[in-house]
């Protein structure tokens, strides 16, 4: 009975440990697809998601301020859930760009010899704080709503896009080396 | 034609469509509703018969999406007071019974249809919530109906 349930054990292991292997990206690191990834994350984080003039009209008090003034309180429970769901829906939009940034660029470290160490280094805090602030203004927001830490909004915005910031100039040599792969042309940035 | 050349056309032909045919719809609302019926929901394209007899059609379609992207993310901009104000105007011009406006633009979310292709999701959503809320400002102020005579 003991190696019946012993082996039932062992059995349940390999499926899940067959099954979390089948579940792992199979893309390989560094490959175009992944480039194309980064590149459309950057753009969705730089043109869609951190342009001050959104996260400002995402979280913008007057609103509020309008909505308590001026209408019932119906409406202010309206406007809070509401407000509330697109903030959270631009918290999980940032935070999922970055995690795709990120795991290029620790895809990227491994193959790109041209990668220069400090700011790589300097991205992996960034992303570190990012994803620990997104995660804790979740919370926040979720709790409280989205007035709860205005301050924190635009410490996230601002790190977030300075990390854009440093990815863009950290993977600038990647569009010529790429450019001159698919011309045929010898390039030297892919270096193992 | 260059790309250059033609980006030129473009910019001409938008400063065109905004000197003649938008400068008399004041507000970004009204020029986003306009602008959303130009477009032929089985293509995307846009299509304006003036434009196109002054430049090209092609050229017409890209001044008239732009000028929708600008209209879109003027609307965007606007305040929550601001966006109830602009479709208080709008009811007006549409000679319509506040009361069925409100009710068919709660039921149809026709706003929905007039965002510019290639519009960031999240943006989108921002301001099909602020319609939402702000069609329900407008029922809220909406005087109540008359008593039902009794049978």
């Amino acid at each position: 009975m003991i190696s019946l349930i012993f082996f039932l054990f062992v059995g349940v292991l390999l499926f899940l440990s067959l099954f979390l292997l089948a579940r792992r990206n199979t893309r390989p690191e560094g490959s175009s697809s992944a480039l194309v990834e980064a590149r459309q994350a950057l753009k969705t984080l730089q043109a869609g998601l951190l342009p001050l003039d959104l996260v400002k009209r995402v979280f913008a008090e007057r609103d509020w301020e309008y909505v308590r003034a001026e209408t019932p309180r119906s409406i202010h429970e309206l406007f809070m859930a509401e407000r509330k769901a697109i903030a959270l829906l631009w918290l999980t939009e940032v935070r999922s760009q970055i995690r795709s940034l990120q795991r290029f660029h620790r895809g990227a470290a491994r193959h790109y010899a041209r990668l220069n160490p400090r700011l790589e280094v300097e991205l992996a805090m960034s992303f570190a704080a990012l994803t620990g602030a997104c995660m804790a203004l979740q919370a926040l927001v979720y709790i409280a709503g989205p007035y709860a830490a205005p301050r924190m909004v635009s410490v996230v915005a601002n790190v977030a896009a300075r990390a854009c910031e440093i990815s863009q100039q950290s993977l600038s040599f990647l569009d010529t080396a790429r450019l001159g792969a698919l011309g045929g042309q010898p390039t030297d940035a892919a270096t193992l | 034609m260059t790309r250059a050349t033609r980006r030129i056309d473009v910019a001409q032909a938008a400063t065109d469509l905004r000197n003649r045919t938008l400068a008399e719809i004041p507000r970004s609302l009204d020029r986003l509703i306009y602008l959303a019926s130009m477009r032929d929901y089985n293509t995307g394209l846009y299509y304006h018969d003036g434009l196109a007899s002054r430049f090209t059609q092609e050229v017409a379609c890209e001044a008239l999406a732009d000028c929708h992207r600008e209209a879109f993310s003027q609307l965007v901009g606007c305040s929550l007071r601001e966006l109830v104000s602009q479709m208080e105007g709008y009811i007006d011009s549409t000679h319509t019974s506040p009361r069925d406006f409100v009710a068919a633009w709660k039921k149809l979310e026709p706003y929905r249809v007039a965002v510019p292709v290639e519009t960031d999701p999240l943006t989108a959503q921002l301001l099909f919530s602020s319609f939402k809320i702000a069609l329900a400002i407008l029922e809220a102020r909406l005087p109540s109906p008359p008593p039902q005579p009794s049978a």
